[in-house]
C-alpha cells in the first residue's frame, strides 16, 4: 500500500525532528497518537475513496487518497482539521467514579474513537471504588497540568463545586457525564441519569408484575453507580402496595450474586419475579430462572446492562429486558462536545444530551446477540459477526 | 466431620457448662462431647452446628435438601482456598494476592482456549502459570526478605491490573460452559450441583493428611514456629515457604476457574475480588489458624468457611434487607466468635491450649 508508506514517511519524519526533545512520556503519548491518528486516518480515507470509486481501479483509487492525505496531513494531523482547520492537539481528560468497571469499557472506546477521529488524545483517570476524594484530586491535577478540556461523572452532590468552578475559571470547559448535578457549574451534561433510569426500570416492572412478591437485587449497596438505579426503582414501586419487594444485597462477585440469588429464589416460591440494578445480579436472575425452571412458572425478570449471558437469556425468553444505558455515547459525545468548544473557540457551546435508555427485549435483543463491538463491550473492534 | 455432628446434637440445644469441665483432667473415660470439645477444632464446630441450628429452627426452606444445596457455593470455594491460605499463614506468613491471582486464572484459560489448546490441559495450563504467582511471591518473601504482606499486595495489584489489561476489561464466557448448563467438563469442574463440594473435602481431606503426618506439613509447623530454630535444626525454611505460597496460588487458580465455570462467565473487576481475600483470612481465623503462625488446621479453616457461609445463607434467607445484611454478619461473628472463645476455654482448663 503505498498510502500508508507515505504516511508512515511522514510520520518518520517528524520523529526525526523531534528526536533531540527529551524522552518523556508526553512526547511518547504525542507519538503514538500521531500514528494512529495519520495511519489510521490514511486507512479509512483509502476505504472511502475506493467506495466512491466503485471499486475500481486500483490506480485512481491511491490518487485519490494521495490528495486527501496530503490536505490532511498538512492541516494538523487528523481528517478533522481538514473540515475545522488546523488546531492543537488537544489533551481532554474524563474523571471516572469505578475507572475499572466493565460497564465503562465501551464509554472508553468511544472516547478513544472520538479522539481518532479528531486527532485528540484523552486520559481516563478517577477513582476505581467511588472515592470522590481521588476524583477531586483528578480534576485539579488536569486543571494543573493545563488540559483543553474535562468531562466528569459527577456522583456527589456537593464535592464538586469547587474544582469544577476551578476549572472554568482556568478557562478549561467542564461537561458532566454519565451522572449529573444541575447546580454544578459545568457546560453540559451527556448521558442518562443513573436514578431516572431506576424510574424507567420501576415503571416497567409494575407492567410486568402488577401485584404480588419480587426481589430488587442490587450487588453492593450504596455504590454510587449503581444505589441510584434501585433508589428510582423503589420511588416508583414505593406507591402501589400490590406489589411487596425485597431489597437483597448479592455481593461483590458474580459467583456469589448467583448463590444468593439461588437461595433467594428457592425459599421464596411463591414470588412472581426479580429484578436487579447491576450487569453481574441481572445475569445471575437470569441464571436462576432458567436453572430452576421458573421462567415456565411466570416469572418476570430484567435488569441492567448487556452481558452475553444477559443477552442470549432474553434472546431465549427466559427474562424479559435488560436496560441498555449506551455507554459507548456517554465517551463519544463528551469528547466530541469538548472539540467542537475547543476548535470553534466557544461558537458552538456544549450542550445538554440525553444518551436514552434502551429496554432490550426478546423482539429487539437480536442484533446484540448475532454481533460482537465495542459498543457494547463484548470487543474491542467494531461490529462484526459473534 | 460426621462424628462432630452426631456428637453435637445435643449441644445446640443444652448451652454448654464450662464450670465442672475446669477440674477435668484428660483421661481415657471422658465423655465424647468433651473429647470433641478437646480437639483444636472443637469449639468452631459447635459454634458451627449451632448456628446452623438456630438458621434450620427459625429459618423456613434453610434446612431443605435445596436449601442445603444452595448453601454449597457459599462455603465451599472458601474451603480449598482457605486450606491454602492455612499452609502460608502456619509458616507466619500471609497471602493477600489470592483475589488476584482467583480473578486472572480464568482470563488466562481463556486465552488458551483461544489459542485452540482442549479445554483440559489449557485449564492446567492457566493454573500452572498462576502458580508461578506463587513462587514469585515465596522468592521475594523467602529469598529477598521482603515482608509477606507488602509482597502479596504488590502481586495482587500486578494481577489486577494485568487481568484488566489481557482482557480489555471486558467480560468473557467461560470456556467450556453453556447458557442451558450439561457438559462433563463443567459438570465436573464447578458447574455440577456438588461439584464444588467433592472438591473441597477432597483437597481438604489431602492437605489435612499432609499437614499432619508429612515432612512437608511438620516443617510447615516448625518454620512458623520459631523459624532460626528451624534452619538450625536443618529444615530448609525458604524452600518449605516458597511451596507453601505455591500451593496457596495453585488453589486459589483453581477456584478461579471452579467459580468461573459454575456462573458461566468471568468479570475483569478488581474492586470486587479483593474481598475474597478477607473471606479466605476470616475462615482460616475463625478456624484456628494463628495471625502470628506457628498453629493451624485445615479442617477447621474449612468450618470456618462453613460458618461464614451458613450466617450468609441464612441472613439471605430470613429476608435480611440489603442495607442491614453487613450489620447483621458483623454483628453475628462477633457474638459467635465470642461463644467460641469461652468454650474453647474449656481445652485451655483441661490444660491441651
Amino acid at each position: 500500500m503505498s498510502d500508508e508508506d507515505f504516511m508512515g514517511d511522514i510520520v518518520e519524519r517528524l520523529e526525526w525532528d523531534e528526536r533531540k526533545e527529551e524522552d518523556t512520556p508526553l512526547k511518547r503519548m504525542k507519538q503514538v497518537t500521531r500514528r494512529t491518528a495519520l495511519t489510521g486516518g490514511a486507512a479509512g480515507i483509502a476505504a472511502m475513496a475506493l467506495q466512491a470509486c466503485g471499486g475500481s481501479s486500483h490506480k485512481t483509487a491511491n490518487t485519490g487518497t494521495g490528495t486527501a492525505t496530503a490536505s490532511s496531513g498538512g492541516g494538523g494531523g487528523s481528517a478533522a482539521a481538514a473540515i475545522f482547520g488546523p488546531s492543537p492537539k488537544y489533551h481532554f481528560v474524563m474523571v471516572n467514579h469505578v475507572t475499572t468497571n466493565p460497564f465503562f469499557t465501551p464509554t472508553q472506546s468511544g472516547a478513544a474513537d472520538a479522539c481518532k477521529l479528531l486527532g485528540c488524545s484523552y486520559q481516563w483517570t478517577g477513582s476505581a471504588t467511588s472515592n470522590v476524594g481521588q476524583m477531586v484530586t483528578s480534576i485539579n491535577n488536569a486543571v494543573a497540568a493545563k488540559a483543553d478540556g474535562i468531562a466528569v461523572a459527577l456522583i456527589s452532590k456537593t464535592s464538586f463545586n469547587q474544582p469544577v468552578a476551578k476549572a472554568m475559571n482556568a478557562g478549561i470547559p467542564v461537561v458532566s457525564y454519565n451522572s449529573d448535578v444541575p447546580t454544578v457549574d459545568r457546560l453540559s451534561y451527556i448521558g442518562q441519569d443513573l436514578f431516572q433510569s431506576g424510574v424507567e426500570m420501576g415503571k416497567k416492572v409494575i407492567g410486568l408484575v402488577p401485584s404480588g412478591e419480587i426481589a430488587l437485587f442490587i450487588a453492593t449497596p450504596g455504590s454510587l453507580n449503581i444505589q441510584p438505579r434501585i433508589d428510582g426503582a423503589i420511588s416508583v414501586l414505593k406507591s402501589h402496595p400490590s406489589i411487596k419487594y425485597h431489597v437483597v444485597a448479592t455481593g461483590a462477585q458474580t459467583p456469589q450474586e448467583l448463590s444468593t440469588i439461588n437461595s433467594w429464589a428457592s425459599s421464596h416460591s411463591s414470588a412472581k419475579g426479580m429484578f436487579a440494578v447491576d450487569a453481574g445480579s441481572t445475569q445471575s436472575l437470569g441464571q436462576v430462572l432458567l436453572k430452576q425452571g421458573l421462567y415456565k412458572k411466570g416469572w418476570k425478570g430484567g435488569g441492567y446492562d448487556l452481558t452475553p449471558i444477559t443477552q442470549k437469556l432474553i434472546a431465549h425468553g427466559i427474562m424479559e429486558f435488560t436496560i441498555d444505558q449506551q455507554p459507548y455515547l456517554q465517551g463519544f459525545l463528551p469528547i466530541l462536545q469538548l472539540y467542537m468548544y475547543k476548535v470553534t473557540q466557544k461558537l458552538t457551546g456544549p450542550a445538554t444530551t440525553d444518551t436514552g435508555l434502551k429496554f432490550l427485549t426478546k423482539s429487539t435483543v437480536g442484533p446484540y446477540v448475532s454481533t460482537k463491538s465495542k459498543y457494547e463491550g463484548t470487543s474491542t473492534g467494531p461490529v462484526t459477526k459473534a | 466431620m460426621s462424628v462432630a455432628s452426631t456428637d453435637t446434637g445435643p449441644a445446640g440445644t443444652t448451652p454448654p457448662a464450662p464450670g465442672p469441665a475446669k477440674a477435668a483432667a484428660p483421661k481415657a473415660s471422658i465423655n465424647p462431647f468433651k473429647r470433641l470439645l478437646l480437639m483444636k477444632e472443637g469449639s468452631i464446630v459447635v459454634v458451627t452446628v449451632a448456628t446452623l441450628i438456630y438458621f434450620a429452627i427459625t429459618t423456613p426452606h434453610f434446612f431443605s435438601s435445596q436449601g442445603l444445596q444452595n448453601l454449597l457455593p457459599f462455603f465451599a470455594p472458601f474451603a480449598i482456598i482457605a486450606a491454602g491460605e492455612v499452609f502460608v499463614m502456619i509458616n507466619g506468613e500471609i497471602d493477600l494476592s489470592v483475589g488476584g491471582t482467583y480473578l486472572i486464572c480464568p482470563f488466562i484459560f481463556n486465552e488458551f482456549t483461544s489459542a485452540h489448546i482442549p479445554l483440559i490441559p489449557a485449564m492446567i495450563l492457566a493454573i500452572l502459570v498462576c502458580t508461578l504467582v506463587g513462587a514469585i511471591n515465596g522468592f521475594f518473601v523467602a529469598y529477598i526478605g521482603i515482608n509477606s504482606f507488602v509482597t502479596t499486595l504488590g502481586t495482587l495489584f500486578s494481577l489486577f491490573g494485568i487481568t484488566l489489561v489481557m482482557s480489555h476489561d471486558t467480560q468473557i464466557q467461560t470456556p467450556g460452559t453453556s447458557l442451558f448448563g450439561g457438559g462433563t467438563f463443567e459438570s465436573v469442574f464447578g458447574n455440577g450441583t456438588y461439584s464444588e463440594l467433592f472438591w473441597a473435602i477432597g483437597i481438604v481431606i489431602v492437605l489435612q493428611l499432609a499437614l499432619s503426618f508429612t515432612k512437608w506439613g511438620i516443617y510447615t509447623v516448625a518454620v512458623g514456629g520459631n523459624r532460626l530454630g528451624a534452619k538450625e535444626a536443618g529444615i530448609n525454611e525458604k524452600r518449605n515457604m516458597m511451596r507453601n505460597f505455591m500451593l496457596c496460588a495453585l488453589l486459589a487458580a483453581f477456584v478461579g476457574i471452579l467459580e468461573a465455570v459454575r456462573s458461566g462467565s468471568a468479570t475483569p473487576d478488581p474492586a470486587q475480588s479483593s474481598e475474597l481475600m478477607f473471606q479466605v483470612v476470616a475462615a482460616a481465623v475463625i478456624g484456628g489458624t494463628l495471625l502470628v503462625g506457628g498453629f493451624g488446621t485445615v479442617v477447621g479453616a474449612m468450618i470456618g468457611a462453613l460458618f461464614l457461609g451458613i450466617i450468609q445463607d441464612g441472613l439471605v434467607l430470613k429476608g435480611v434487607n440489603a442495607n442491614y445484611l453487613y450489620l447483621y454478619q458483623g454483628l453475628a461473628i462477633l457474638l459467635a466468635m465470642t461463644i467460641n472463645i469461652y468454650i474453647a476455654r474449656v481445652r485451655v482448663g483441661a490444660g491441651r491450649g
